[in-house]
């Protein structure tokens, strides 16, 4: 079973006096252990696509389902559970609590979902050896450089073992050397944990490392490849 | 992590606005406070200047006298009133007093007079009238001797200044002649070798006694031992005259008494006015003066007095000071008021930095799953701590301002002090102890920061994570 089924899913702003047609008829799986990229020019839906995937924002049209769940039937309340229980975001910056360490940053939706506190830093002491900062557990996001901060809210992202994670250009703000260690690490949890990843990007780069690239343009999609 | 401690560690995040803030509250509250203990303290202090001057907390009349005080409305004071009274248990004393109009006349002048019997010994309790007792008097006598003495010659070139102005506290005699707390050890005692006045006070015993305000006494050239003549009206249209002799002079604060009062024993005052075993009022002294004890006492009595009776209490009888002091009360709070404005403009401006601020930051955390009620919880927790931690500074740190404001209340020099010493009073201001006044600032504060939490709480409710996290 696909973990995210998009139906013909349509996404439209009336907020200008144009109508802006953001996702226009997109039909998309993904499945459990994809490592996908969306593409595409800018403006051409990507980050409104990824918002619709992880429940941020209803379609106008069409229909999403995640894990089972029909996301226009949640109600707000229940979209933002639904989120804690089901989706790790990675945004392209400010994803920390800039008054907690590393490690209590990357507990902090365990700590939402009221895990024990053992297990919980069972957990945080795992994953971020797994991204690599074992050593800066009590470290401010303001200590950490942009990339060990982006491993920072993989490592959340990735804690409550959520079906999937999303990721809207996680490496804009990286230097090319950082983004590579970045995705080497999104590599590495998403074949040690089959986590399933869905990431955009305007770099060729970053574009080269996923295994299924999905192209948008003008919110529609004009190709879906995989290379491995 | 519980939610109390990430809204602890958020407010050190930005430590400088926190700090301004809680310090712009704790401003607010401590010079409130300070002030009302001030405007409050010098009010109280007013009153029981005055009540226990004066009128005293509660008095028995006809019910007639309040309206129309003139003795016809006078009442018969009977032992069974007496005991009604005194069975409250927080009346202490109880003093009658007659009071009327007649006309005095010494040898050469008349002058209209208020005369007013009393019972010297309970008047003592009361209204401590022998304080008022005229004690030093700077007659040319006394100031020719003073000048000869070893005094400071700064006093000395005072001395004229004031020749043939009386005393009746020494306080207000250092005022005068400029005598400072460290002088007086060496200059009282010359003082009060040269200067002082022989006064006596009233016997209840010698009905044919008077004392007379210095006023009056200026006036009718009437010194101690004098004979003076009242005539007037008694009770029911009766005649009244009599001869008084001057056993004492008092100098009492309010100019227009001062110059028109006569006191005589209440015994010579009904014989004078053919009004036996008459009285005006009856003050009562009573042993706890808190506002709650006055009127349960006030209460208490008023059900057990039989017609024509009736109780008066401060209230009614200083209804005109009340009103003066209610207006400048008004003023006190519209001060505060702007201080509290500025306070919540203060406040709602860095509720408005900080949401601005945080916009993204709260976009996010709604974005991984926290629930908006939880993050309005930690948000308003950071605002409750900062309000309560300006609050509670600023409570505590007044409390010792207010508490050392009572016992070492600020005295007063200059005009401001002989005003005081003039109406009799010490020329100090007590703040007043905490009392319900402490309650309303904190109200008061609690209120501004509920506003701003509220505020606060609407716009994470509305917040829209699409916007917030593109901002
Ligand atoms: N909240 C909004 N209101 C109105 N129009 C919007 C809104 N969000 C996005 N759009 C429009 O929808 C279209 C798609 O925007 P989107 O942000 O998804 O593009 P994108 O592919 O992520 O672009 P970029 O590569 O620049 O991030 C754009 O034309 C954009 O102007
Ligand atoms: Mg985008």
């Amino acid at each position: 079973m696909a973990v995210v089924q998009i139906n013909n899913v349509y996404k439209a702003y009336h907020d200008t006096e144009v109508e802006v047609k953001a996702i226009n008829g997109v039909t998309l799986s993904f499945e459990k252990g994809d490592f996908a990229v969306v593409v595409g020019p800018s403006g051409s839906g990507k980050t409104t696509l990824l918002n619709l995937i992880g429940g941020l924002d209803q379609p106008t049209g069409g229909e999403i389902l995640v894990a089972g769940h029909r996301l226009s039937e949640l109600r707000p309340s229940e979209l933002i559970d639904f989120r804690m229980e089901h989706v790790g975001f990675v945004f392209q910056s400010y994803n920390l609590i800039p008054v907690l360490t590393a490690a209590e940053n990357v507990s902090f939706i365990m700590n939402l979902q009221k895990w024990p506190k053992e297990k919980r830093k069972v957990r945080t002491d795992e994953l971020l050896s797994s991204v690599g900062l074992s050593d800066r557990h009590n470290s401010r996001p303001s200590q950490l450089s942009g990339g060990q901060q982006q491993r920072v809210a993989v490592a959340r992202a990735l804690a409550t073992h959520p079906e999937f994670i999303l990721a809207d250009e996680p490496t804009a703000n990286l230097d090319s050397k950082s983004a590579e260690s970045l995705l080497d690490i999104m590599e590495k949890l998403n074949h040690e944990e089959q986590m399933t990843f869905i990431f955009s990007t305007h770099d060729i780069r970053v574009m080269k490392r996923a295994h299924r690239v999905i192209t948008l343009e003008d919110g529609k999609v004009i190709s879906d490849e995989l290379s491995f | 992590m519980t939610d109390s401690q990430l809204a602890w560690k958020n407010l050190w995040r930005n430590r400088k606005r926190t700090v301004i803030t809680a310090a712009s509250i704790f401003f607010a509250v401590f010079f409130a406070l300070l002030m009302r203990s001030f405007q409050l303290g010098a009010y109280d202090r007013m009153f029981r200047n005055i009540i226990e001057s004066y009128t005293g907390y509660l008095q028995i009349q006809h019910r007639d006298y309040f309206d129309e005080p003139i003795i016809d409305n006078s009442f018969e004071l009977t032992p069974r009133v007496t005991e009604k009274i005194y069975s409250d248990p927080n009346v202490n004393t109880l003093v009658p007093r007659l009071e009327s109009f007649a006309l005095a006349a010494d040898e050469s002048r008349t002058q209209g007079v208020m005369v007013l019997g009393i019972d010297p010994e309970g008047e003592e309790k009361v209204t401590g009238l022998k304080s008022k007792l005229v004690k030093y008097k700077l007659t040319p006598e006394s100031i020719a001797a003073l000048k000869r003495s070893s005094i400071p010659d700064r006093t000395k070139k005072l001395l004229d200044v004031f020749l043939n102005e009386s005393y009746s506290s020494e306080g207000r005699l250092m005022l005068d002649l400029n005598i400072s707390q460290d002088d007086s050890a060496d200059i009282l005692p010359v003082l009060r070798r040269s200067a002082s006045f022989r006064n006596e006070y009233l016997d209840i015993n010698e009905t044919d006694g008077a004392l007379i305000g210095n006023g009056l006494s200026d006036y009718l050239k009437a010194e101690i031992g004098d004979t003076i003549v009242l005539v007037g009206q008694g009770y029911h249209g009766t005649s009244a005259a009599g001869k008084f002799v001057v056993r004492g002079i008092v100098r009492l604060p309010a100019p227009d008494i001062d110059n028109i009062i006569v006191y005589l024993p209440i015994t010579g005052a009904q014989e004078l006015f053919a009004a036996p075993s008459m009285v005006t009022s009856a003050v009562l002294k009573l042993v706890n003066n808190d506002d709650e004890n006055v009127l349960q006492t006030g209460n208490n009595i008023s059900k057990q007095l039989e017609q024509p009776l009736a109780i008066r209490t401060w209230h009614e009888m200083n209804a005109l000071l009340i009103n003066q002091l209610e207006a400048d009360n008004r003023s006190g709070m519209i001060m505060i008021g702007i201080l509290y404005l500025v306070i919540a403009f203060g406040v709602f401006g860095t509720v408005l930095m900080m949401i601005a601020e945080r916009k993204r930051e709260f976009g996010m955390l709604v974005s991984i799953g926290m629930r908006k009620r939880k993050l309005a919880k930690i948000v308003s927790l950071e605002m409750v701590l900062i309000g309560i931690l300006g609050l509670a500074a600023g409570v505590v740190a007044s409390l010792p301002f207010v508490f050392y404001g009572n016992s070492h209340p600020i005295r007063f020099t200059g005009e401001m002090g002989r005003m005081y010493s003039d109406y009799g009073f010490e020329p100090v201001m007590p703040t007043l102890l905490p009392d319900t006044y402490y309650l309303s600032q904190i109200v008061v504060v609690l209120i501004i920061l509920l506003v701003a939490i509220l505020f606060c709480v609407r716009k994470i409710f509305r917040i829209n994570v699409i916007n917030a996290l593109r901002a």
